[in-house]
Protein backbone atom coordinates (compact mmCIF):
# COMPACT_ATOMS: atom_id res chain seq x y z
CA UNK A 1 0.00 0.00 0.00
CA UNK A 2 2.76 2.46 1.03
CA UNK A 3 4.59 1.54 -2.17
CA UNK A 4 1.66 2.59 -4.04
CA UNK A 5 1.40 5.60 -2.74
CA UNK A 6 5.01 6.30 -3.18
CA UNK A 7 4.77 4.90 -7.18
CA UNK A 8 1.81 7.83 -7.23
CA UNK A 9 3.77 10.31 -5.86
CA UNK A 10 6.52 9.82 -8.25
CA UNK A 11 3.99 9.37 -11.35
CA UNK A 12 2.44 12.77 -9.82
CA UNK A 13 5.85 14.48 -9.56
CA UNK A 14 6.95 13.10 -13.23
CA UNK A 15 3.66 13.88 -15.10
CA UNK A 16 3.93 17.73 -13.66
CA UNK A 17 7.40 18.12 -14.19
CA UNK A 18 5.82 17.18 -18.01
CA UNK A 19 4.41 20.28 -18.09
CA UNK A 20 5.51 23.18 -19.96
CA UNK A 21 6.79 26.07 -17.37
CA UNK A 22 7.45 29.01 -17.62
CA UNK A 23 11.00 29.20 -17.65
CA UNK A 24 12.82 31.13 -14.41
CA UNK A 25 14.46 34.60 -14.66
CA UNK A 26 18.21 34.59 -13.86
CA UNK A 27 17.78 37.74 -12.22
CA UNK A 28 21.10 39.87 -12.76
CA UNK A 29 22.32 38.03 -16.05
CA UNK A 30 19.20 37.67 -18.38
CA UNK A 31 18.30 40.05 -20.89
CA UNK A 32 15.05 41.14 -21.91
CA UNK A 33 14.02 40.40 -25.26
CA UNK A 34 12.64 43.53 -26.02
CA UNK A 35 15.16 45.81 -24.97
CA UNK A 36 18.40 43.75 -24.29
CA UNK A 37 18.74 45.43 -20.58
CA UNK A 38 19.87 43.04 -18.22
CA UNK A 39 16.71 41.86 -16.06
CA UNK A 40 17.47 43.14 -12.04
CA UNK A 41 14.16 44.65 -10.87
CA UNK A 42 12.05 41.99 -9.05
CA UNK A 43 9.41 44.34 -8.68
CA UNK A 44 8.37 44.92 -12.56
CA UNK A 45 9.94 42.00 -14.45
CA UNK A 46 7.48 40.02 -16.98
CA UNK A 47 7.19 37.25 -18.85
CA UNK A 48 5.03 34.89 -21.18
CA UNK A 49 4.49 31.59 -22.65
CA UNK A 50 3.96 30.40 -26.37
CA UNK A 51 1.51 27.73 -26.75
CA UNK A 52 4.45 25.71 -28.07
CA UNK A 53 6.55 26.21 -24.80
CA UNK A 54 8.73 28.61 -25.30
CA UNK A 55 9.49 31.79 -22.38
CA UNK A 56 10.29 35.24 -23.52
CA UNK A 57 10.99 37.08 -20.72
CA UNK A 58 11.11 41.13 -20.20
CA UNK A 59 12.85 43.43 -17.39
CA UNK A 60 9.18 45.38 -17.46
CA UNK A 61 5.84 44.98 -18.29
CA UNK A 62 5.78 47.83 -20.65
CA UNK A 63 8.17 46.13 -22.67
CA UNK A 64 6.17 42.70 -22.92
CA UNK A 65 3.08 45.44 -23.74
CA UNK A 66 5.71 46.75 -26.51
CA UNK A 67 6.44 43.23 -27.59
CA UNK A 68 2.86 42.03 -27.76
CA UNK A 69 2.31 44.70 -30.61
CA UNK A 70 4.34 42.82 -32.40
CA UNK A 71 3.35 39.75 -32.50
CA UNK A 72 -0.12 37.72 -32.26
CA UNK A 73 -1.20 37.64 -28.85
CA UNK A 74 -3.72 34.37 -29.80
CA UNK A 75 0.15 32.54 -29.94
CA UNK A 76 0.07 32.99 -25.77
CA UNK A 77 -0.50 30.78 -23.45
CA UNK A 78 0.06 32.85 -20.79
CA UNK A 79 1.26 36.27 -19.12
CA UNK A 80 2.91 36.81 -15.66
CA UNK A 81 4.29 40.11 -14.10
CA UNK A 82 5.94 40.46 -10.80
CA UNK A 83 4.00 41.30 -8.00
CA UNK A 84 4.97 45.36 -7.10
CA UNK A 85 4.18 44.43 -3.07
CA UNK A 86 5.63 40.88 -2.99
CA UNK A 87 8.91 41.23 -5.43
CA UNK A 88 10.11 38.22 -7.19
CA UNK A 89 6.86 36.48 -6.77
CA UNK A 90 4.81 36.25 -10.50
CA UNK A 91 1.52 36.18 -11.06
CA UNK A 92 -1.02 36.16 -13.65
CA UNK A 93 -0.66 39.00 -15.66
CA UNK A 94 -4.40 39.21 -17.09
CA UNK A 95 -5.74 38.99 -13.46
CA UNK A 96 -3.28 41.78 -12.05
CA UNK A 97 -4.28 45.39 -10.96
CA UNK A 98 -2.27 47.80 -12.56
CA UNK A 99 -0.64 51.54 -11.38
CA UNK A 100 0.08 53.84 -13.77
CA UNK A 101 1.92 56.83 -11.41
CA UNK A 102 4.51 59.51 -11.98
CA UNK A 103 5.96 58.71 -7.96
CA UNK A 104 6.76 55.10 -8.89
CA UNK A 105 9.42 54.36 -11.09
CA UNK A 106 9.50 51.60 -13.22
CA UNK A 107 12.92 50.34 -15.25
CA UNK A 108 11.58 51.49 -18.90
CA UNK A 109 9.48 54.69 -18.18
CA UNK A 110 6.23 53.76 -18.44
CA UNK A 111 5.66 54.22 -14.26
CA UNK A 112 3.97 50.75 -14.39
CA UNK A 113 3.17 48.72 -12.06
CA UNK A 114 1.31 45.40 -11.27
CA UNK A 115 -0.85 44.35 -8.00
CA UNK A 116 -2.08 41.23 -7.24
CA UNK A 117 -4.17 42.46 -4.93
CA UNK A 118 -6.68 45.22 -5.63
CA UNK A 119 -6.97 46.46 -2.78
CA UNK A 120 -2.60 46.32 -2.26
CA UNK A 121 -3.37 48.67 -5.70
CA UNK A 122 -5.45 51.29 -4.70
CA UNK A 123 -3.81 51.86 -1.37
CA UNK A 124 -0.46 52.25 -3.61
CA UNK A 125 -2.56 54.99 -5.79
CA UNK A 126 -3.71 56.88 -2.55
CA UNK A 127 -0.21 56.44 -1.26
CA UNK A 128 1.05 57.88 -4.69
CA UNK A 129 -1.76 58.95 -6.75
CA UNK A 130 -1.95 57.84 -10.29
CA UNK A 131 -4.27 55.58 -12.39
CA UNK A 132 -5.25 52.21 -12.44
CA UNK A 133 -5.99 49.68 -14.86
CA UNK A 134 -7.17 46.74 -15.73
CA UNK A 135 -5.14 44.20 -18.67
CA UNK A 136 -7.41 44.55 -20.93
CA UNK A 137 -7.31 48.18 -20.65
CA UNK A 138 -3.82 48.58 -20.09
CA UNK A 139 -3.44 46.59 -23.76
CA UNK A 140 -5.75 49.34 -25.14
CA UNK A 141 -3.61 51.92 -23.84
CA UNK A 142 -0.30 50.30 -25.20
CA UNK A 143 -2.25 49.44 -28.91
CA UNK A 144 -2.06 53.14 -29.30
CA UNK B 1 40.12 111.85 8.50
CA UNK B 2 37.32 111.25 10.34
CA UNK B 3 35.34 109.09 7.46
CA UNK B 4 38.09 107.01 7.35
CA UNK B 5 38.78 106.40 10.42
CA UNK B 6 34.44 105.44 11.11
CA UNK B 7 35.03 102.77 7.56
CA UNK B 8 38.03 101.52 9.82
CA UNK B 9 36.23 101.10 13.06
CA UNK B 10 33.23 99.54 10.82
CA UNK B 11 35.04 97.24 8.70
CA UNK B 12 36.81 95.90 12.11
CA UNK B 13 33.62 95.56 13.75
CA UNK B 14 31.81 93.73 10.76
CA UNK B 15 35.56 91.66 10.71
CA UNK B 16 34.79 90.46 14.41
CA UNK B 17 30.79 89.52 13.99
CA UNK B 18 31.54 87.99 10.92
CA UNK B 19 34.46 86.00 13.14
CA UNK B 20 31.98 85.37 15.70
CA UNK B 21 29.57 83.51 12.79
CA UNK B 22 32.02 81.46 11.07
CA UNK B 23 32.84 79.51 14.47
CA UNK B 24 31.52 76.36 13.55
CA UNK B 25 29.27 74.14 16.01
CA UNK B 26 31.34 71.51 16.96
CA UNK B 27 29.71 67.88 17.53
CA UNK B 28 31.46 65.19 19.28
CA UNK B 29 30.24 62.71 22.16
CA UNK B 30 32.14 65.05 25.23
CA UNK B 31 30.76 68.54 23.42
CA UNK B 32 28.13 70.55 24.16
CA UNK B 33 26.14 69.10 20.97
CA UNK B 34 26.17 65.67 20.81
CA UNK B 35 23.91 64.71 17.73
CA UNK B 36 24.07 65.64 13.92
CA UNK B 37 20.65 66.19 14.24
CA UNK B 38 20.63 68.56 17.33
CA UNK B 39 23.49 70.74 15.58
CA UNK B 40 21.58 71.12 12.56
CA UNK B 41 18.46 72.54 14.65
CA UNK B 42 20.51 75.04 16.38
CA UNK B 43 22.42 76.06 13.66
CA UNK B 44 21.92 79.22 11.97
CA UNK B 45 21.14 79.78 8.38
CA UNK B 46 24.69 79.62 6.48
CA UNK B 47 26.32 77.86 9.52
CA UNK B 48 29.09 75.57 9.99
CA UNK B 49 29.26 71.93 11.65
CA UNK B 50 31.97 69.70 12.55
CA UNK B 51 31.43 67.01 13.02
CA UNK B 52 34.56 65.31 15.39
CA UNK B 53 35.60 61.65 14.78
CA UNK B 54 33.42 59.12 16.31
CA UNK B 55 30.39 56.93 15.41
CA UNK B 56 26.82 58.44 15.62
CA UNK B 57 23.79 56.30 15.34
CA UNK B 58 21.39 58.58 13.44
CA UNK B 59 18.90 58.51 10.65
CA UNK B 60 16.39 60.45 9.32
CA UNK B 61 19.02 63.92 9.22
CA UNK B 62 17.07 66.41 7.58
CA UNK B 63 18.58 69.07 6.73
CA UNK B 64 16.15 71.88 5.94
CA UNK B 65 18.58 75.08 5.46
CA UNK B 66 22.30 76.08 4.00
CA UNK B 67 24.66 74.15 6.04
CA UNK B 68 28.23 73.15 5.33
CA UNK B 69 28.72 70.17 7.19
CA UNK B 70 32.26 68.98 7.61
CA UNK B 71 33.63 65.52 9.15
CA UNK B 72 37.06 65.41 10.50
CA UNK B 73 38.72 62.40 9.78
CA UNK B 74 35.36 60.27 8.56
CA UNK B 75 32.90 60.21 11.60
CA UNK B 76 30.60 57.46 10.92
CA UNK B 77 27.23 57.98 10.83
CA UNK B 78 25.49 54.86 11.43
CA UNK B 79 21.65 54.70 10.07
CA UNK B 80 21.14 51.24 11.36
CA UNK B 81 18.93 49.97 8.83
CA UNK B 82 16.54 51.74 10.11
CA UNK B 83 16.28 53.67 6.92
CA UNK B 84 17.43 56.82 5.42
CA UNK B 85 19.96 58.28 6.80
CA UNK B 86 20.89 62.08 5.44
CA UNK B 87 18.09 63.99 3.41
CA UNK B 88 18.84 67.66 2.27
CA UNK B 89 15.53 69.65 1.43
CA UNK B 90 17.54 73.13 1.07
CA UNK B 91 19.44 75.02 -1.36
CA UNK B 92 23.20 75.57 -0.59
CA UNK B 93 23.76 72.79 1.37
CA UNK B 94 27.58 70.89 1.83
CA UNK B 95 28.28 67.41 2.89
CA UNK B 96 32.27 67.10 3.42
CA UNK B 97 34.19 63.48 4.48
CA UNK B 98 31.66 61.33 6.06
CA UNK B 99 31.97 57.46 6.29
CA UNK B 100 27.61 56.28 5.96
CA UNK B 101 27.51 52.97 6.50
CA UNK B 102 23.71 50.61 7.12
CA UNK B 103 20.59 52.13 4.85
CA UNK B 104 17.35 50.37 5.49
CA UNK B 105 16.42 48.17 2.54
CA UNK B 106 12.68 48.52 1.27
CA UNK B 107 10.95 47.67 -1.33
CA UNK B 108 8.53 50.31 -1.62
CA UNK B 109 10.59 53.43 -0.83
CA UNK B 110 13.96 53.58 -1.93
CA UNK B 111 16.05 54.39 1.26
CA UNK B 112 19.28 56.49 0.18
CA UNK B 113 22.11 57.05 2.11
CA UNK B 114 21.90 60.89 0.83
CA UNK B 115 19.18 62.26 -0.74
CA UNK B 116 18.86 65.55 -2.04
CA UNK B 117 14.96 66.47 -2.88
CA UNK B 118 14.25 69.41 -4.87
CA UNK B 119 17.49 71.67 -3.88
CA UNK B 120 20.36 73.58 -6.02
CA UNK B 121 23.74 74.45 -5.30
CA UNK B 122 24.61 71.21 -3.28
CA UNK B 123 28.28 70.15 -2.87
CA UNK B 124 28.64 66.16 -1.80
CA UNK B 125 32.64 65.64 -1.91
CA UNK B 126 35.14 62.90 -0.16
CA UNK B 127 31.79 60.90 1.23
CA UNK B 128 32.61 56.72 1.94
CA UNK B 129 29.04 55.10 1.41
CA UNK B 130 29.02 51.11 2.54
CA UNK B 131 26.24 48.76 3.20
CA UNK B 132 23.92 50.74 1.31
CA UNK B 133 20.82 50.21 -0.49
CA UNK B 134 20.61 53.67 -3.26
CA UNK B 135 23.80 55.81 -2.25
CA UNK B 136 23.63 59.23 -3.55
CA UNK B 137 20.25 60.28 -4.94
CA UNK B 138 19.57 62.98 -6.75
CA UNK B 139 15.85 63.76 -7.10
CA UNK B 140 14.54 67.14 -8.76
CA UNK B 141 17.62 68.93 -7.80
CA UNK B 142 19.88 71.23 -10.05
CA UNK B 143 23.68 73.02 -10.03
CA UNK B 144 25.65 70.86 -8.23
CA UNK B 145 28.44 68.62 -7.47
CA UNK B 146 28.95 65.04 -6.68
CA UNK B 147 32.55 64.67 -6.28
CA UNK B 148 35.28 62.28 -5.04
CA UNK B 149 33.12 59.71 -3.45
CA UNK B 150 33.51 56.17 -2.84
CA UNK B 151 30.44 53.68 -3.01
CA UNK B 152 30.71 50.35 -2.33
CA UNK B 153 27.99 48.33 -2.12
CA UNK B 154 27.30 44.63 -1.65
CA UNK B 155 25.32 43.70 -4.45
CA UNK B 156 27.01 40.47 -5.82
CA UNK B 157 23.73 38.10 -5.54
CA UNK B 158 21.66 40.33 -3.63
CA UNK B 159 19.42 42.03 -6.51
CA UNK B 160 17.03 43.95 -4.50
CA UNK B 161 19.58 46.32 -4.58
CA UNK B 162 19.81 50.14 -5.22
CA UNK B 163 21.99 52.36 -7.35
CA UNK B 164 25.42 53.64 -6.80
CA UNK B 165 24.44 57.58 -7.89
CA UNK B 166 20.93 57.77 -9.47
CA UNK B 167 19.80 61.33 -10.93
CA UNK B 168 16.42 61.60 -11.54
CA UNK B 169 14.42 65.03 -13.12
CA UNK B 170 17.82 66.36 -12.58
CA UNK B 171 20.28 68.81 -14.35
CA UNK B 172 23.04 70.88 -14.27
CA UNK B 173 25.06 68.63 -12.33
CA UNK B 174 28.83 67.80 -12.00
CA UNK B 175 29.75 63.90 -11.41
CA UNK B 176 33.53 63.49 -10.99
CA UNK B 177 36.09 61.80 -9.51
CA UNK B 178 33.79 58.92 -7.74
CA UNK B 179 34.40 55.29 -6.99
CA UNK B 180 31.16 53.20 -7.59
CA UNK B 181 31.38 49.58 -7.05
CA UNK B 182 28.89 46.72 -5.99
CA UNK B 183 25.10 48.54 -6.85
CA UNK B 184 22.93 47.83 -9.29
CA UNK B 185 24.11 50.20 -11.76
CA UNK B 186 27.02 52.65 -11.07
CA UNK B 187 25.36 55.90 -11.81
CA UNK B 188 22.02 56.12 -13.23
CA UNK B 189 20.48 59.02 -15.26
CA UNK B 190 16.50 59.04 -15.65
CA UNK B 191 15.15 62.49 -17.13
CA UNK B 192 18.42 64.28 -16.48
CA UNK B 193 19.65 67.02 -19.10
CA UNK B 194 22.92 68.76 -18.99
CA UNK B 195 25.11 66.33 -16.77
CA UNK B 196 29.05 66.24 -17.07
CA UNK B 197 30.27 62.88 -15.67
CA UNK B 198 33.88 62.73 -15.44
CA UNK B 199 36.78 60.55 -14.37
CA UNK B 200 35.04 58.20 -12.93
CA UNK B 201 35.88 54.49 -11.98
CA UNK B 202 32.38 52.08 -12.36
CA UNK B 203 33.49 48.47 -11.56
CA UNK B 204 31.55 45.30 -10.42
CA UNK B 205 28.05 46.62 -10.93
CA UNK B 206 24.90 44.39 -11.30
CA UNK B 207 23.71 45.86 -14.22
CA UNK B 208 25.20 48.81 -15.85
CA UNK B 209 28.41 50.88 -14.55
CA UNK B 210 26.75 53.71 -16.02
CA UNK B 211 23.11 53.78 -17.72
CA UNK B 212 20.94 57.24 -19.31
CA UNK B 213 17.21 56.93 -19.85
CA UNK B 214 15.57 59.88 -21.95
CA UNK B 215 18.29 62.03 -20.76
CA UNK B 216 19.40 64.56 -22.93
CA UNK B 217 22.83 66.83 -23.85
CA UNK B 218 25.09 64.91 -21.19
CA UNK B 219 28.42 64.64 -21.58
CA UNK B 220 30.98 61.65 -20.49
CA UNK B 221 34.81 61.63 -20.37
CA UNK B 222 37.38 59.18 -18.95
CA UNK B 223 35.39 57.16 -17.22
CA UNK B 224 35.90 53.40 -16.82
CA UNK B 225 33.37 50.78 -17.30
CA UNK B 226 34.72 47.56 -15.79
CA UNK B 227 33.31 44.11 -15.23
CA UNK B 228 29.72 45.56 -14.96
CA UNK B 229 26.66 42.96 -16.21
CA UNK B 230 27.11 45.65 -19.35
CA UNK B 231 29.53 48.97 -19.64
CA UNK B 232 26.98 51.29 -20.28
CA UNK B 233 23.68 51.90 -21.89
CA UNK B 234 22.37 55.00 -23.36
CA UNK B 235 18.48 54.96 -24.20
CA UNK B 236 15.88 57.32 -25.68
CA UNK B 237 18.68 59.78 -25.04
CA UNK B 238 19.69 62.71 -27.63
CA UNK B 239 22.78 64.78 -27.94
CA UNK B 240 25.08 62.81 -25.54
CA UNK B 241 29.01 62.85 -26.07
CA UNK B 242 31.09 60.33 -25.07
CA UNK B 243 34.61 60.54 -25.23
CA UNK B 244 37.92 58.74 -24.05
CA UNK B 245 36.70 55.99 -21.90
CA UNK B 246 37.42 52.78 -21.37
CA UNK B 247 34.57 49.87 -21.79
CA UNK B 248 36.73 46.84 -20.28
CA UNK B 249 35.92 43.33 -19.48
CA UNK B 250 31.97 43.31 -19.63
CA UNK B 251 31.24 39.46 -20.34
CA UNK B 252 27.99 37.71 -20.49
CA UNK B 253 25.22 36.46 -22.76
CA UNK B 254 23.45 39.65 -21.69
CA UNK B 255 26.67 41.97 -21.63
CA UNK B 256 27.61 44.36 -23.77
CA UNK B 257 30.75 46.74 -23.34
CA UNK B 258 28.04 49.52 -24.69
CA UNK B 259 24.52 49.31 -25.66
CA UNK B 260 22.52 52.17 -27.24
CA UNK B 261 19.25 51.58 -27.81
CA UNK B 262 16.67 54.58 -29.69
CA UNK B 263 19.46 57.56 -29.28
CA UNK B 264 20.08 60.35 -32.00
CA UNK B 265 22.91 62.70 -32.64
CA UNK B 266 25.44 61.28 -30.55
CA UNK B 267 29.32 61.51 -30.52
CA UNK B 268 31.21 58.57 -29.68
CA UNK B 269 35.26 59.42 -30.31
CA UNK B 270 38.18 57.93 -29.05
CA UNK B 271 37.20 55.16 -26.16
CA UNK B 272 38.43 51.55 -25.86
CA UNK B 273 36.51 48.86 -25.84
CA UNK B 274 38.31 45.39 -24.75
CA UNK B 275 37.06 42.33 -23.98
CA UNK B 276 33.69 42.58 -24.17
CA UNK B 277 31.04 40.19 -25.29
CA UNK B 278 30.11 42.49 -27.61
CA UNK B 279 31.46 46.29 -27.82
CA UNK B 280 28.94 48.18 -28.95
CA UNK B 281 25.02 46.71 -29.42
CA UNK B 282 23.35 49.31 -31.66
CA UNK B 283 19.66 49.59 -32.50
CA UNK B 284 17.35 52.13 -33.61
CA UNK B 285 20.43 54.80 -33.64
CA UNK B 286 20.58 57.91 -36.43
CA UNK B 287 23.29 59.92 -37.21
CA UNK B 288 25.82 59.31 -34.61
CA UNK B 289 29.77 59.97 -35.13
CA UNK B 290 32.11 56.75 -34.57
CA UNK B 291 35.58 57.81 -34.43
CA UNK B 292 39.02 57.13 -33.43
CA UNK B 293 37.66 54.21 -31.41
CA UNK B 294 39.76 51.25 -30.17
CA UNK B 295 37.97 47.81 -30.48
CA UNK B 296 40.00 45.09 -29.37
CA UNK B 297 39.57 41.41 -28.97
CA UNK B 298 36.01 42.22 -28.73
CA UNK B 299 33.54 38.62 -29.44
CA UNK B 300 32.03 41.17 -31.45
CA UNK B 301 33.20 44.73 -32.29
CA UNK B 302 30.01 46.07 -33.31
CA UNK B 303 26.63 44.26 -33.75
CA UNK B 304 23.76 46.56 -35.88
CA UNK B 305 20.64 45.59 -35.53
CA UNK B 306 17.67 47.41 -37.16
CA UNK B 307 16.56 50.54 -37.96
CA UNK B 308 20.41 52.73 -37.71
CA UNK B 309 20.89 55.28 -40.25
CA UNK B 310 23.23 58.22 -41.16
CA UNK B 311 26.12 56.72 -38.72
CA UNK B 312 29.51 57.49 -40.11
CA UNK B 313 32.65 55.30 -38.67
CA UNK B 314 35.84 56.91 -39.38
CA UNK B 315 39.78 56.39 -37.92
CA UNK B 316 38.79 53.17 -35.62
CA UNK B 317 40.96 50.37 -35.15
CA UNK B 318 39.72 46.83 -35.05
CA UNK B 319 41.73 44.55 -33.60
CA UNK B 320 41.19 40.90 -33.30
CA UNK B 321 37.55 41.12 -32.87
CA UNK B 322 35.75 37.72 -33.61
CA UNK B 323 33.50 39.57 -35.94
CA UNK B 324 34.68 43.22 -36.74
CA UNK B 325 30.85 44.14 -37.51
CA UNK B 326 27.75 42.48 -37.86
CA UNK B 327 24.73 43.28 -39.35
CA UNK B 328 21.33 41.77 -39.52
CA UNK B 329 19.86 43.49 -42.75
CA UNK B 330 20.79 44.85 -45.92
CA UNK B 331 19.98 48.58 -45.38
CA UNK B 332 22.88 50.68 -45.05
CA UNK B 333 23.39 54.24 -45.62
CA UNK B 334 25.57 54.30 -42.58
CA UNK B 335 29.78 55.52 -43.32
CA UNK B 336 32.59 52.97 -42.82
CA UNK B 337 35.63 55.61 -44.24
CA UNK B 338 39.30 54.90 -43.31
CA UNK B 339 38.84 52.49 -40.76
CA UNK B 340 41.76 50.02 -39.48
CA UNK B 341 41.32 46.58 -39.77
CA UNK B 342 43.69 43.79 -38.55
CA UNK B 343 41.96 41.23 -40.41
CA UNK B 344 42.81 43.25 -43.82
CA UNK B 345 45.02 41.39 -46.32
CA UNK B 346 44.41 43.98 -49.15
CA UNK B 347 48.00 45.37 -50.77
CA UNK B 348 49.45 49.07 -50.61
CA UNK B 349 50.94 49.29 -53.97
CA UNK B 350 51.08 53.04 -54.08
CA UNK B 351 52.12 53.55 -50.94
CA UNK B 352 49.72 56.02 -49.53
CA UNK B 353 48.56 54.41 -46.08
CA UNK B 354 45.91 53.18 -47.66
CA UNK B 355 44.48 49.64 -48.63
CA UNK B 356 44.11 49.74 -52.37
CA UNK B 357 41.13 47.26 -52.61
CA UNK B 358 37.92 48.14 -50.05
CA UNK B 359 37.11 46.01 -46.81
CA UNK B 360 34.43 44.03 -46.48
CA UNK B 361 33.72 43.92 -42.38
CA UNK B 362 30.47 41.79 -42.35
CA UNK B 363 31.62 38.22 -42.47
CA UNK B 364 29.11 35.81 -43.77
CA UNK B 365 29.69 33.27 -40.74
CA UNK B 366 28.26 36.70 -38.22
CA UNK B 367 25.47 36.18 -41.11
CA UNK B 368 25.27 32.98 -39.77
CA UNK B 369 25.44 33.30 -36.28
CA UNK B 370 22.96 35.86 -35.99
CA UNK B 371 20.08 33.62 -37.62
CA UNK B 372 21.02 30.91 -35.55
CA UNK B 373 23.06 31.27 -32.73
CA UNK B 374 24.37 28.09 -31.42
CA UNK B 375 26.42 28.04 -35.42
CA UNK B 376 28.93 29.42 -33.34
CA UNK B 377 30.38 26.14 -32.42
CA UNK B 378 31.62 26.22 -36.16
CA UNK B 379 33.78 29.02 -35.08
CA UNK B 380 37.51 28.76 -36.30
CA UNK B 381 36.96 26.25 -38.47
CA UNK B 382 38.47 25.28 -42.01
CA UNK B 383 34.97 24.93 -43.35
CA UNK B 384 33.75 28.09 -41.79
CA UNK B 385 36.81 29.91 -43.34
CA UNK B 386 36.25 28.49 -46.48
CA UNK B 387 32.77 29.85 -47.05
CA UNK B 388 34.06 33.05 -45.43
CA UNK B 389 36.32 33.13 -47.76
CA UNK B 390 34.56 32.79 -50.73
CA UNK B 391 32.26 35.22 -49.96
CA UNK B 392 35.04 37.94 -49.91
CA UNK B 393 36.10 36.96 -53.70
CA UNK B 394 32.11 36.97 -54.61
CA UNK B 395 29.90 38.38 -52.29
CA UNK B 396 26.31 37.23 -52.52
CA UNK B 397 24.92 37.27 -49.24
CA UNK B 398 26.36 40.48 -47.36
CA UNK B 399 25.19 43.82 -47.98
CA UNK B 400 26.94 44.91 -51.01
CA UNK B 401 27.42 48.37 -50.26
CA UNK B 402 28.68 47.60 -46.58
CA UNK B 403 32.17 48.40 -47.04
CA UNK B 404 35.39 50.33 -46.31
CA UNK B 405 36.54 51.97 -49.50
CA UNK B 406 39.93 53.11 -47.65
CA UNK B 407 40.83 50.79 -45.32
CA UNK B 408 43.99 51.79 -43.38
CA UNK B 409 47.73 50.28 -43.77
CA UNK B 410 48.72 50.99 -40.29
CA UNK B 411 46.90 51.55 -36.84
CA UNK B 412 45.39 54.90 -36.05
CA UNK B 413 47.61 56.44 -32.98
Amino acid sequence: MKNLVIIGVICVLVLSACNSELKPITYGSDGCHFCSMTIVDKQHAAQFMTKKGRSYSFDATECMLNHLREIDTETVELFRVNDYTDPGVFVDATQATYLISENIPSPMGAFLSAFSNEEAAKKAQSDNTGVLYTWTELNEKFKK
Amino acid sequence: MIRYQSLLIFTLVLMVTANLWAKPIVICDSCEVKSISEGIKIAMEFDTLLVKKGTYKEYNILIDKPLTLIGEDYPIIDGEEKGEIIRIVSDGVTLDGFFIINVGTSYTTDHAAIRVVKSENFLIQNVVLEKLFFGIYLEKSSNGKVYHNKIIGDAKDEYNSGNGIQLWYSHHVEVSNNIVQGARDGIYLEFSDNIAIHNNKSTGNLRYGLHFMFSDDDIYTDNIFENNGAGVAVMFSKNIVMKGNTFRKNWGTAAFGMLLKEINDAEISNNTFEENTIGINIEGSNRIDYKGNNFIKNGWGIKVLGACYTNTFSGNNFLYNSFDISYDSNLNDNVFDGNYWSDYTGYDLDKNGIGDVPYRPVKLFSYIVNKTPESIVLLRSLFMDIIDFSEKVSPVFTPDNLLDINPLMTKVQ
